[in-house]
């Protein structure tokens, strides 16, 4: 054995390990958790390389006599758990150990030995929606670290998402639970149905919606630039004054539902599984529907006719909203409840948006100053349009999308100066004139 | 000599059964020509005969072949061989006893390949070989001798080389009771369950360092193809579907390596409802350099069971989206579906993830055959 050893460290060490077959500088250190309804398993496995080894074990052989104790390897197993920090909700949980199995010294010197820690933590009672985060900060110079989670035995407990950050120190794991006791009578379509929603499938899954409009940029893109002209009318082929408050909330609305119809059909069509369109051309017409509706909005291309093309472009998004619906991963009969929970997180998004926005533009566009901003929505959504199309199309790299994003970051913000310099100029002009119904347009135009 | 038959399965076989079938459509097409000839009948009824015994035989050519295989080598051995390369076949310990990690370091039972003369070692590798595709016990040779190199190079290391790979047999090979044959050594555990008509190949274990080597001025990449079909598969995607399956983390070994029997992590990447067809059929090639290391008929009914599955079946890849031509990846990459977990995890040791890689191929419902074997 002895001379194997010798053999193995002369590989290592003279031939700077091509030939060899074990762990080196890194301490793997492998996690693998597993959720019950009231509490949380998880498995360690730490193999420390043959290079950081000896380094472990002296911190784990305290009295340095050359052999692991019990109470030293329990009083290791203790350190471990102490660099990690677990939590389930934002409330701090403390693992207990259950198990700890160490191998022989001499199989960790050369870098093969698993140590196995086990340990238990109690989850508190809690909303049918969870977040468990497990972080380890154990040996970080030289660890490598390894984060995953069992497939639930419960079948009452659903994974919705796992996150982790580069190096697998950080890891989020979103699952909702089902009372079993809400589990309700009749066919089994229903009880799936029932359970997914009474475990908080469908108010995760609306969420869901309502962060794809929030954060998918082009999505909200295509919309505004549509809604950027509701409030005037057409002279002689280009934009010109408020159309007055009635027909700009009538438009809104015709544009809004025809674009919720429009998406809303080929999402359920896309979910189902009866239509499978490749996400890259989509991802194109998606920005082709967002440089169509800013042209429309620097000069009327199709006038009166927003709702038709709201509900065209609104059936490519919602083959788009589809992909995202797909990831989850749903069961059958989850399905249809996910679509409708999905859907209408999307709707209210948008309608949140639309409320956000809408008063500001119709306060704003009855003044002068209305048509440069008009214009400068226009060319942005033009330009944002134009880069999204060259990098889906010909995959080149555009700061479009970090710019797009830095703006929907501040998106309340921006709102909310918009508003105070909408009622700022609306305060300055004549209030009669909005409220009292449009000034008449010439009838050859009127849209 | 005997052993020389057993090196490939039975050549003739697929040959003879081409010819059997051949001539059983001649004769279902004579039929459609002629259609009231008077041999028709006999004609048609000689082909169902000849089709039904082609496939009766080929059904019952695999197991029996390989029971053979087994008892020839067993007859060779002597009785302190024997009584070290038997175990029973339920022996947990023993099905367990695998790793990717040298001889040396883990300690195999039953009986070494250095520790049996040329005739026996002949008989043990035609019993590796009677239960293997020929491209699978090519595969096998190429790790093999790849840790051949390993020795070479290293100075006659005492670590590596063909010598110590290790057979054992689990229960008795029977053609209808379940059995087990385990091959390996460092960078390979092949634990074949026989039962009945059925064989399965999971869990098992191919690693290879070298990755890249040439023997006998030939270039050889023991895991090369499951390098090539996964990133083809990976440049087969739109951007959409690059996202979901490139996780943004680091991934630096087995997720479930030796160890880690029968657990089911949650799946991630990519999943194949999210595919075309012409993905799916890309990601099934792909699956299929593993599914394919056992003997044909074997193959066949696991790739259809996987086939099956290939909706429910995720890819997701962790690391560089490229290769250096003709090398290896040097990304993590995992498929799994409700009846899969394949992992490819290149190895940091040796300096060059591109040279080493572990993988690992595994049904979490039928590891060791469990799905067939428990009632």
């Amino acid at each position: 054995m002895k001379a194997m050893l010798i053999a193995a460290a002369a590989i290592c060490l003279v031939l700077e390990a091509p030939l060899s077959a074990h762990r080196l500088d890194e301490f793997l250190q492998a996690t693998i958790l597993s959720v019950e309804k009231d509490h949380v398993q998880a498995s360690m496995r730490l193999i420390p390389g043959v290079a950081v080894s000896s380094a472990v074990i002296a911190t784990i052989d305290s009295n340095a006599d050359g052999v692991i104790s019990e109470a030293e390897k329990w009083a290791y197993a203790r350190r471990v758990l102490g660099d990690l920090s677990l939590s389930v909700d934002g409330i701090r949980l403390g693992p207990k150990l259950v198990s700890v199995d160490f191998p022989q010294v001499e199989q960790m010197k050369e870098g093969l030995g698993e140590i196995h820690i086990e340990f238990t933590a109690d989850l508190p009672q809690g909303g049918p929606s969870r977040r468990l985060i497990l972080e380890n900060h154990h040996e970080s110079r030289s660890a490598a670290y390894l984060m995953n989670c069992l497939v639930p035995r419960d079948r009452d407990i659903h994974i919705v998402a796992q996150h982790r950050n580069e190096q697998q120190s950080f890891y989020q794991l979103d699952y909702v639970q089902a009372d079993a006791a809400s589990v309700s009578s009749g066919s089994e379509w229903w009880r799936g149905v029932s359970r997914w929603t009474s475990a908080g499938g469908f108010t995760s899954v609306f969420r869901l919606g309502m962060r794809h409009i929030a954060e998918g940029t082009d999505h909200l893109l295509f919309l505004l630039a549509l809604l950027l002209p509701a409030p005037l009318f057409v002279v002689v082929s280009r934009w010109a004054g408020f159309a007055g408050v009635r027909q700009s909330l009538v438009r809104i609305l015709k544009i809004v539902t025809a674009f919720t119809v429009g998406h809303s059909i080929t999402l359920a069509l896309a979910a189902l599984g009866f239509v499978r369109v490749p996400s890259r051309p989509i991802e194109v017409l998606i920005a082709v529907s967002i440089l169509v509706s800013a042209m429309h909005a620097l000069r009327p291309l199709f006038p009166g006719k927003e709702a038709g093309i709201a509900a065209f472009f609104g059936l490519i998004h919602g083959l788009a909203f589809a992909t995202t619906l797909a990831q989850l991963g749903l069961g059958r009969w989850e399905q249809v409840a996910g679509i409708l929970a999905f859907n209408l997180g999307i709707e209210s998004m948008q309608l949140i948006v639309v409320a956000a926005i809408m008063p500001s533009l119709i306060l704003l566009s009855r003044a002068r100053a209305y048509g440069a901003f008009r214009m400068g929505g226009a060319m942005f959504a033009g330009i944002a349009s134009l880069g999204w199309i060259a990098e889906r199309l010909l995959g080149v790299h555009t700061p479009v999308d970090m710019v797009a994003n830095s703006v929907a970051h501040h998106a309340v913000w921006i709102a909310a100066v918009l508003f105070l310099i909408s009622l700022a100029g609306w305060s300055l002009t004549d209030k009669q004139l909005l409220l009292s119904e449009p000034i008449s347009p010439p009838a050859i135009t009127r849209t | 000599m005997l052993f020389q038959l057993f090196d490939h399965p039975w050549p003739p076989f697929p040959f003879v059964s081409v010819m059997i079938l051949r001539y059983s459509l001649y004769a279902v097409k004579g039929e459609l020509d002629m259609s009231v000839s008077p041999g028709r009948t006999i004609r048609v009824g000689l082909a169902l005969v000849l089709v039904g015994s082609t496939l009766s035989v080929a059904a019952q050519t695999a197991t029996a072949r390989i029971v053979t295989a087994a008892n020839t080598f067993l007859s060779k051995l002597d009785e302190k061989q024997r009584q070290s390369v038997l175990f029973a076949f339920d022996d947990e310990k023993q099905r367990a006893r695998w790793s990717n990690l040298p001889v040396s370091m883990v300690a195999r039972a039953g009986l070494g390949l250095k520790d049996l003369n040329a005739d026996q070692r002949a008989a043990a590798m035609a019993l590796v070989s009677s239960a293997l595709s020929p491209r699978g016990f090519e595969k096998v040779e190429q790790i093999v001798e790849g840790d051949e190199l390993l020795k070479t190079k290293g100075g006659n290391n005492p670590m590596f080389g063909k010598d110590l790979y290790f057979i054992s047999i689990l229960g008795k090979p029977s053609e209808r009771l379940p059995w087990m044959v385990q091959f390996g050594g460092h960078h390979l555990a092949l634990n074949i369950t026989i039962a009945g008509e059925r064989g399965v190949l999971t869990p098992t274990l191919t690693g290879a360092q070298p990755a890249l080597y040439t023997l006998d001025g030939k270039t050889v990449r023991p895991l090369g193809q499951e390098s090539d079909k996964a990133l083809a598969l990976l440049n087969a995607l739109d951007e959409g579907q690059r996202k979901q399956a490139v996780l943004g983390f680091q991934t630096a070994d087995l997720v479930l390596g030796p160890g880690q029997d029968g657990k089911t992590i949650q799946p991630e990447g990519l999943k194949a409802t999210a595919m075309n067809d012409k993905q799916r059929a890309m990601l099934l090639d792909l699956i299929s350099e593993w599914a394919n290391i056992i003997h044909e008929s074997a193959a066949g009914a696991r790739m259809a069971e996987l086939k099956a599955d290939v909706r429910e079946t995720w890819f997701a890849w962790s690391g560089p989206t490229t290769a250096d031509p003709g090398k290896n990846i040097t990304a993590y990459y995992r498929v799994q579906g409700p009846h899969l977990v394949i992992e490819y995890a290149p190895q940091k040791l040796g300096g060059d993830l591109s040279m080493h890689v572990h993988t690992m191929y595994r049904d979490p419902t039928n590891d060791y055959g469990r799905g067939l074997t428990v009632k």
